[in-house]
């Protein structure tokens, strides 16, 4: 129950706020990407792409997955 | 020897891997098949309305007031008063708040989750309360055939495995001239989650799974409030589009709903790189100008009678006595 109070970030938490705000212009640039090829989509159409948004998500938190 | 292999190997030392893959839960049973976890969905409901205290699951209301709302407006075009009403699947009960004296005495809440039917107190209903906990699937396990003058369901027909059985259970449950007044997430609901999930795994992982449920379609369901043997019917189809700020907000309610995947064979987390590739996939297909997301919700509204010999009839072919040339 310690998600419910209102002091505590869960770390999914963290990730929405970090990919809508500190990583947002990387998440764009993916987003086109997948706009571009969304008709035929193949396994890693936007691993450049991918790579920097998350690149930018482990800086910003702080860690790997 | 062909033939000899195969009995070797082939059933008894699988068998005991065999009973591990939930997938084919349907494998050696006949019924209906299951799509949907109902025991996943009871926990999840159960849980849903005790954080905090039940203050999230009330936030997320607004959905679930809306379609109450537009379907206590079906159920008072229907000139009657009822001595009680069966509302299936009530939830917390938004359906049967707005409830009136003037149309029914009392009000009869069943639904999968306990805690969910006793999240709100007594007084926020206008009529009396019954709170019953029980399956739909095994409606009349609860309820007596030919006993309810009406039933209502609102929203949660969309989690029933078996949904021609449970139209037929609910016909089996009314009086005669009883009526059924249902909704039901269909259609195209949610199908811009559904669409950002797919693509970022396709081109994250290489693969799809299930995160949004299978939605039954308007036709299918005239099609079967037909089989179940409801006569008088009405099908209409509604739209609710809601803006939120991010996906990430949209799952966050849908949670608090109650309504998170319970899908037969669901992967049990997704991982942290997809859910990051389906949000910004989200944003870019579907995003409003205003950087907001939309999440569609369709609801189908089905009315449908039980038969009874008193209903008035169709009259049989060519025996219409006005000839429509003259009246257009």
């Amino acid at each position: 129950m310690s998600s419910s109070s209102p002091t505590a970030i869960s770390p999914l938490r963290r990730l929405a706020v970090h990919s809508t705000t500190t990583c947002s212009s990387h998440a764009a640039a993916y987003g086109k990407c997948i706009l571009k090829s969304y008709t035929d989509m193949k396994k890693d159409a936007c691993k450049d792409e991918f790579e920097k948004f998350g690149k930018c998500m482990h800086e910003a938190m702080k860690r790997k997955w | 020897m062909n033939a000899l292999s195969r009995t070797a190997g082939g059933l008894s030392p699988f068998s005991a891997v065999r009973a591990l893959a939930s997938v084919s839960s349907n494998a050696y049973s006949v019924g209906p098949y299951q799509v949907f976890d109902r025991n996943a969905k009871r926990i999840r409901k159960e849980r849903s309305a005790q954080v905090d205290g039940g203050n999230r699951s009330r936030t997320v209301d607004y959905l679930r007031d809306e379609i109450a709302d537009r379907m206590i407006e079906r159920l008072m075009d229907i000139k009657r008063t009822y001595n009680s009403v069966l509302d299936l699947g009530a939830g917390a009960g938004h359906f049967s708040k707005l409830l009136e004296p003037e149309i029914t005495r009392k009000s009869v809440m069943l639904d999968l989750s306990q805690k969910m039917l006793d999240r709100d107190d007594t007084t926020e209903f206008a009529v009396e309360v019954e709170r019953v906990q029980c399956d739909e699937e095994n409606l009349l396990e609860t309820i007596k055939a030919n006993s309810q003058e009406a039933i209502v369901s609102c929203l949660s027909l969309h989690w029933v495995n078996d949904l021609p059985g449970v139209l037929i259970q609910i016909r089996e449950a009314l009086v005669p001239d009883g009526v059924f007044i249902g909704a039901l997430f269909g259609g195209e609901t949610l199908f811009e989650l559904r669409s950002s999930l797919q693509l970022a795994e396709v081109e994250r992982e290489g693969g799809i799974s299930p995160h949004v449920s299978p939605m039954t379609d308007s036709r299918d369901m005239s099609n079967l409030m037909g089989r179940a043997g409801f006569t008088l019917l009405t099908v209409d189809v509604d739209e609710v589009k809601v803006n939120y700020p991010s996906i990430w907000e949209l799952m966050d309610d849908l949670r608090d709903m109650g309504e998170s995947n319970a899908i037969i064979g669901r992967r049990s987390f997704i991982h942290r790189d997809t859910l990051l590739a389906a949000s910004a996939a989200y944003k870019a297909l579907h995003g409003n100008e205003d950087g907001t997301i939309p999440a569609t919700f369709q609801i189908i509204f089905v009315i449908g009678w039980k038969p009874s010999p008193t209903q008035p009839k169709p009259l049989e072919r060519g025996t219409g006595k006005t000839n429509l040339k003259d009246i257009l």
